[in-house]
């Protein structure tokens, strides 16, 4: 029984195909986690890098305590069971379960007891003698379910267990694993491309699309809370409604208007908090999606809603107890064809309607959906990145929604109106600069989120702990706050990373050592980090990674990029050479504007003329700069 | 009004009929010089004759194969061709097999070049060298009476080249087999000896058949390596001393019926095993 870590992993092929980007998770000891997504989206070569069948081209991956990447599948205490069963043909099922066991050199005693044990809990007891070309596709599976459990792993992989069995048998091995789940208490990871095995199965979902992650979390926050259009047009069935459309904020409403049609519908700008004012300005797309059963026919609801749009019914497929109406808002399309005007509408079983009839749907406006028409990114996102709050900038002050904050040297502008960016991430509370009301507090995949009420609007924090309902008092870190006047950015945050381009060298160094009680003079290999003029001294364990990732050639010969915090590099007699422009004073703390080569970074301290600036190597990020790889 | 058609049953009868008739006068054609070998070597008669079936017919021909050593060491020819070939039988199924195994699953630089390399080295018949064999075989004293050795190091020497129908089977057996067992705990030689082996018994026999069969009838290397040391012949050599001008007249008939044993143990080894064969030729082909 173990969690697994995965740390920026990342697999990419000799040819260069990258088949999984940056794959960051925890996963918790006896949690159902589930990777689904469509064909060729890095789940199955991901769930392969875990067991240890493919190698890991970058990122770390601990099960329990250990570092596994250069561990051998056989010493990682994992079980996996695969697509195609995987049975050894030429065993008997007894033999197939026990082969694992027997290769541990178990007694024999142990082996009868643990596979006959299994084979109850699977129902296999009356097969075990018999070879697997004798059994069905679904006795095959069980098998290989045995011949994983026998060994007590403490991860238990599954590659697509059910894909080759047929629909019923799927339903019942479904039910039948969760059960298996329940009663092992270990770490299960289920790869599919099936949502409903995903949806029913997974304490956790990962969803996955050509080789990045697109959001990990429950099965009903990834309905109810999709990140982007692919999550939420892959979860669930039938398909989200998309629309095309623009908002428009007209005093404390928005519009929204959908393109390609006449349908508009007003909603209270309440429910736009946290979308970017930018948005808002009936110019810039976006996609508006709606689930079937957010939509309504039925006469009374319709009748009762605000939020009505009209709908030509092209046709209906009748399920038995539920009749999903095809239409189109559009009332020259066809409503056949997938389009950005074609709705699908989850009718009771009575509802009546018949193709060409143009109808009243009611929308549950709680349950719209929108997303940036170029990014597909969520515009409402659950924890927003941003606030956006109209401000003043008035004799050294910082005003927005009844709140003063007085603005640091750093900071200079003109007096005058402007739009706010505070990252949800700057606002911290328990400081004493502003008191205002916590109006909720709200627990998502371990953050808290913080709505806090000033005036008629709501701002957002994240924190790590929750905040108690009521009066607070916040702190806003104003180096990290934008100002924006017509589009244009007047005042910008500063950058929280620092990039600086290197390279890896290796040299050989003379070195005394210390052999049988007697110093010798040797030459070793050392490792450093060459950034501009400055080389660091890089650890072997470090370089290891670098070398393992990149090869032998391309480690010392590609370029790098390293990457820091301001806090991460200091003034110091040795160094990076650097020159500083400017000292950026916001207060409490103070940022030092050095020119590094072509490079512009804020360093935190004070500091002037020409100096040299050492990073904490322990601290450094390493990307490889050809393919944008985290190897450190 | 309604089109007259063939009854299916006829033209299926007509075809069959036509082609068991090609078949058997192929099968004829085939059968026909084992048939007169065999005749032959059943004739009491000596020297050659003009006719088909013996006047005389004899168990002698045989009998004295095996017992009269006054001028050909038949026996010892056939106990020579036996070790060469079960020894070369049992080296070359070894490196063919684990060559085999290693090409189809192990993935490391200059794996295909290394394989074009073997199948175009394949291409150019095996006498080309021979001189160069011969000379460097000399050089380190596997000639003569150390034949034996040499000639088993000749015929094992490219044996790996014969890889490419066994990787082909091999490549029919589902990685996830050896993924399984790995995970299960195997290490690489486990998967081969437990798994991967017991899955390829048809692709082992015929592997062993031809291994079995190239030596036993070779003749070019095995007259030049031994070099006239008649005691080291092997029977194809051998046989050949009985065709000589001043011998095939009184030894023919016994050539005939030496013919006709040395071909005994391949053709029970067939008999045996063409189930497996046919089996390991198509699994073989069908993904290689």
């Amino acid at each position: 029984m173990a969690g697994l870590s995965l740390k920026h992993i990342y697999k990419v092929y000799p040819n260069g195909t990258k088949a999984v980007n940056d794959f960051n998770m925890e996963i918790a000891d006896k949690e159902f986690i589930v990777f689904v997504g469509p064909s060729g989206c890095g789940k199955s070569t991901t769930l392969r890098m875990i067991a240890g069948l493919e190698d890991i081209s970058a990122g770390e991956l601990m099960i329990g305590e250990n570092v596994v990447n250069d561990m051998e599948p056989k010493d990682r205490d994992i079980a996996m069971v695969f697509q195609n069963y995987a049975l050894y043909p030429h065993m008997t099922v007894f033999e197939n379960i026990a082969f694992g066991l027997r290769l541990r050199k178990l007694p024999k005693d142990e082996i009868n007891k643990r596979v006959t044990e299994a084979a109850e809990i699977l129902g296999i007891t009356e097969y075990l003698g018999k070879k697997p070309k004798e059994m069905s596709g679904g006795q095959r599976q069980r098998v290989s379910l045995g011949r994983a459990i026998v060994r007590e792993p403490k991860v238990m992989l599954l590659d697509e267990p059910l894909s080759n069995l047929d629909a019923k048998l799927r339903t019942q091995m479904r039910s039948e694993i969760a059960k298996l789940h329940a009663k092992l208490q270990t770490t299960f990871i289920y790869v599919t491309h099936d949502q409903i095995e995903a949806m029913t199965m997974g304490t956790r979902i990962v969803v996955m699309k050509s080789g990045f992650v697109q959001q990990i979390d429950t099965p009903k926050n990834l309905y109810n809370y999709p990140g982007n259009k692919f999550v939420a047009g892959f979860i669930g069935t039938p398909q989200m409604n998309f629309f095309e459309g623009t908002l428009l904020k007209k005093g404390e409403e928005v519009e929204i208007k959908f393109e390609y049609s006449d349908a508009k519908i007003t909603v209270p700008y309440s429910m736009m908090y946290k979308a970017r004012p930018s948005y808002l300005d009936g110019q810039s797309k976006v996609y508006i999606g709606l689930r079937a059963e957010a939509v309504s026919v039925n006469p009374e609801v319709v009748k009762a809603s605000k939020f009505k749009i009209k709908v030509r019914v092209s046709h209906k497929e009748e399920l038995g107890n539920q009749t999903l109406i095809y239409g189109d808002i559009n009332m020259d399309g066809d409503g056949y064809t997938e389009s950005s005007t074609r709705i699908i509408i989850s009718a009771d079983a009575t509802a009546e309607c018949k193709s060409g009839d143009v109808i009243d749907a009611a929308l549950d406006i709680s349950k719209v959906h929108l997303f940036d028409k170029e990014t597909e990114q969520s515009i409402l996102p659950r924890i927003p990145e941003y606030n956006y709050i109209d401000c003043e900038v008035k004799e050294g002050k910082l005003i927005f929604l009844g709140a003063e904050l007085k603005l640091p040297p750093a900071i200079k502008t003109p007096d005058g109106k402007y739009e706010l960016l505070i990252p949800t991430d700057a606002i911290t509370t328990g400081g004493k600069d502003a008191a205002i009301t916590v109006k909720d507090c709200e627990n998502i995949n371990g953050k808290y989120v913080v709505s806090f009420e000033l005036g008629e609007r709501t701002m957002f924090a994240v924190a790590d702990e929750e905040v108690k309902h009521g009066k607070a008092k916040i702190d806003v870190d104003l180096k990290k706050i934008s100002l924006i006047k017509d589009g244009e950015t007047v005042v910008e945050a500063m950058p929280e990373k620092i990039r600086l381009e290197g390279k890896l060298v290796k040299e050989k160094v003379v070195e005394q050592v210390e052999t049988d009680g007697k110093f010798k003079k040797k030459k070793v290999i050392k490792f450093f980090l060459q950034i501009e003029d400055c080389k660091l001294p890089c650890p072997d364990s470090a370089a290891t990674k670098l070398i393992t990732a990149m090869g032998v050639k391309k480690a010392f010969t590609e370029k790098l990029i390293y990457e820091c915090s301001p806090y991460d590099l200091t003034v110091a007699e040795e160094g990076i050479s650097a020159s500083v422009e400017s000292v950026l004073d916001y207060g409490k703390e103070k940022f030092a504007v050095c020119k590094i080569g072509e490079t512009t970074a804020c360093v935190y301290g004070e500091a002037y003329g020409e100096v040299k600036l050492l990073p904490a190597v322990d601290k450094l990020s390493v990307i490889q700069a050809a393919n944008d790889i985290r190897i450190i | 009004m309604a089109k007259k058609f063939r009854s299916k049953k006829a033209v299926e009868h007509g075809t069959n009929a036509a082609i068991y008739i090609i078949l058997t006068i192929i099968s004829v054609v085939w059968l026909f010089p084992f048939v007169y070998l065999v005749l032959q070597s059943l004739r009491g008669e000596s020297g050659i004759v003009g006719y088909f079936l013996p006047h005389e017919w004899t168990f002698d021909n045989y009998i004295k194969l095996f017992t009269d050593n006054s001028r050909f060491h038949f026996l010892k020819w056939y106990g020579t061709t036996l070790a060469i070939s079960v020894a070369v039988t049992v080296i070359q199924t070894t490196i063919v097999l684990i060559t085999s195994y290693a090409l189809s699953r192990l993935r490391f630089k200059m794996r295909k070049p290394l394989m074009n390399l073997m199948l175009v080295l394949g291409m150019f018949p095996g006498f080309m060298s021979m001189t160069a064999v011969y000379f460097i075989l000399k050089l380190i004293g596997l000639t003569q009476d150390m034949g034996l050795v040499g000639l088993i190091l000749v015929y094992v020497a490219s044996s790996c080249m014969g890889y490419y129908i066994c990787k082909g089977f091999f490549d029919t057996i589902p990685k996830s087999l050896d993924e399984a067992a790995r995970i299960d705990g195997a290490n690489r030689q486990t998967v081969f000896f437990k798994i991967i082996l017991p899955l390829a018994k048809p692709i082992i026999i015929y592997t062993i058949l031809t291994a079995f069969m190239a030596p036993w009838g070779e003749f070019m290397f095995a007259s030049l390596i031994m070099n006239g040391n008649e005691q080291y012949f092997n029977v194809a050599v051998g046989l050949k001393e009985m065709l000589t001008r001043e011998n095939i007249d009184k030894y023919f008939t016994q050539f005939c019926a030496a013919s006709v044993v040395i071909s005994i143990p391949i053709t029970v080894l067939f008999f045996c095993l063409q189930r497996y064969y046919v089996q390991g030729v198509t699994g073989g082909s069908v993904k290689g």
